[in-house]
């Protein structure tokens, strides 16, 4: 019989149709997933699967090297920075440049700046640093109106703020 | 209930006692008329945004994906949006374009649809004007924006859109005729080209009970009459990039769009009031009836654009010839028949119902066949030129 294979096909899309209204009223109430998602959600033959950017993301997995962050010392309250240099020198890009005041024990950052346009987020200034100062961040929607990349250290701070970490590697589950 | 079912009607008697009281007769009835024009021409833009929300909403559900849903609450002024987005597009007219024809060509391609829908019975008492020859009037008007397609693809001094232009003519004057021999089996059952009459004639049975074929027939028909998927030949972007509007922006564009919005809204109409009862079936007031069954049918033809593929130009075209406009003159014949034969009644719509399946099942047997022996005919073409080049059969 002719059109049988139009009818087939006509079956498997209004199954789709339905399939994506049979999720949506499973998960009535809310209809994206809260917070981040750790992983694809399932994509089980019928319903969206796709994420929904904007309401959904997902959670980085650990090792996920985005924008570069201050840490501070969880007792003081200060950055950990000793603005040493050892990250400005390790830098294949000249991305950082540190300026620091005092001698010794006391040395301390004045300031900090972290051209993000040029970082190619390759953790060797993290790798280089010996004072648990600086962490890759799970940071990832980098971009901007203007080409003025350049976060101060304010801005690295905030950002470990937000993550609460106060060791290098600490994210990882690295604890020495 | 009562109340419900004659809420616009109400309505207007109580607009007309307001306006003749200090209005003189006629100048009540001209400002009523204007009236009922404009809420046309409104209802008209109503549809268009209605609809497109709609449309988008289907086919991204159909996708697997949720469709608009950024401009207000699940996305419904995206409409809206796309409204603003077109007004405030560039205007281009093409160097060595016909002028007066493109930018006369949106402005007459919108006229007939709202013309349309003058005859449309919306509900019980609710037409704009009840014609006698509201059948004869559809098909004419339905015949003018096949004009003005090619007026906007001459035009435009663009190949692609002569070439849209081209394929207009072609494909909507071969699907005019099965769909006006649907129209006149519909007209035979009814005895009246009147749109109101049809819908009264059908007070027991819908004519999609009672001839199958023609309402098949004249669905694929108006598919095609409104460039939809699986018909949308005369815009393949994948061919000839938009067809004949591909040298119209903004405003002039959007035009087009509205037309053939408002002409999938009156395609469903006319389905609904020539096979499904149009405004009539008990319990809901009959305007909501109407309503919900226009609905049904453009969610139909929305469900066979997202699931079907373009025809190729000559399968579609065969596709009319060879197989519509035989089945709608045999059918016609045999509605014929049996109407004069047989009493109106319970006998005569379970012959006809009968007979019409019988002749579906026929056709798509013959189809069928057809098929398996233009391929069975591919297939001993391809071994015969293996078989030339290698000597013998591949293994």
């Amino acid at each position: 019989m002719y059109g049988k294979g139009i009818a087939k096909g006509l079956w498997v899309t209004l199954k789709h149709l339905w399939g994506t209204y049979a999720k949506d009223i499973k998960k009535f109430p809310r209809r994206y997933a809260p917070g981040g998602i750790a992983k694809r959600p399932d994509y089980d033959l019928y319903g969206i699967f796709t994420l929904q950017y904007p309401e959904e993301r997902y959670t980085m997995f650990p090792r996920f090297r985005g924008a570069l962050m201050h840490l501070r010392n969880p007792e003081t309250g200060e950055p950990n920075c000793t603005a040493c240099g050892a990250c400005e020198r390790a830098c294949p890009h000249g991305v950082i440049s540190v300026e620091g005041e005092g001698k010794g024990k006391d040395r301390k950052v004045t300031a900090y700046r972290y051209d993000l346009g040029r970082c190619i987020f390759c953790r060797l200034c993290v790798e280089s640093c010996n004072f648990n100062a600086i962490e890759m961040s799970h940071e990832y929607e980098l971009a901007r109106y203007k080409k003025d990349f350049i976060l101060q250290l304010d801005d690295l701070l905030k950002i470990g703020d937000k993550y609460g970490i106060h060791k290098t590697g600490e994210a990882w589950g690295v604890t020495e | 209930m009562q109340v419900l079912d004659d809420l616009w009607i109400r309505i207007a008697q109580w607009l007309r006692g307001v306006f003749d009281s200090f209005l003189p007769p006629w100048a009540a009835q001209l400002v009523m008329d204007v009236l009922g024009i404009l809420l046309l021409i409104v209802w008209g833009i109503v549809v268009v945004l209605a609809f497109t929300y709609m449309e988008r909403k289907v086919i991204a559900r159909v996708g697997d994906r949720i469709g608009p849903n950024r401009a207000g609450p699940l996305g419904i002024f995206q409409a809206f949006a796309d409204a603003i987005k077109m007004l405030t597009k560039e205007d281009v007219t093409p160097t060595n374009a016909d002028r007066a024809l493109f930018l006369a060509a949106p402005i007459v391609i919108i006229i007939p649809a709202v013309l349309l829908y003058a005859v449309l019975p919306f509900g019980r008492g609710m037409v704009g004007v009840d014609l006698s020859i509201a059948v004869v009037f559809v098909v004419a008007m339905g015949g003018i924006p096949i004009l003005t397609m090619l007026m906007a693809g001459w035009a435009s001094n663009n190949k692609y859109a002569l070439l849209g232009g081209f394929r207009t003519v072609a494909q909507l004057i071969s699907y005019e005729v099965p769909m006006v021999v649907a129209l006149l089996t519909v007209v035979l059952l009814a005895g009246t080209m009147s749109t109101v009459g049809i819908v009264e004639a059908q007070a027991t049975f819908p004519f999609a009970l009672v001839t199958p074929v023609a309402f098949v027939v004249y669905m694929l028909a108006g598919l095609a009459e409104l460039n939809r998927t699986p018909f949308d030949l005369l815009e393949a972007d994948s061919e000839i990039v938009a067809g004949y509007f591909i040298e119209y922006s903004g405003m002039k564009f959007a035009m087009f769009f509205l037309a053939e919005y408002i002409n999938l809204f009156m395609v469903a109409g006319m389905i609904t009031t020539l096979f499904l009862a149009g405004w009539q079936w008990p319990i809901l007031p009959s305007w909501l009836w109407f309503l919900i069954k226009v609905i049904v049918v453009i969610f139909l033809m929305m469900w066979i654009r997202s699931t079907i593929p373009r025809f190729r130009i000559d399968q579609m075209l065969g596709f009319a010839w060879k197989a519509l406009v035989p089945l709608a003159l045999v059918n016609l014949f045999v509605v014929a028949l049996v109407a004069k034969l047989l009493e109106p009644g319970w006998a005569r719509t379970g012959v006809l119902f009968v007979s019409n399946l019988a002749l579906l099942a026929a056709v798509g047997f013959i189809m069928a066949r057809q098929s398996r022996k233009r391929e069975e005919q591919a297939r001993a073409a391809g071994e015969a030129a293996i078989r030339r080049y290698y000597g013998s059969p591949i293994r």
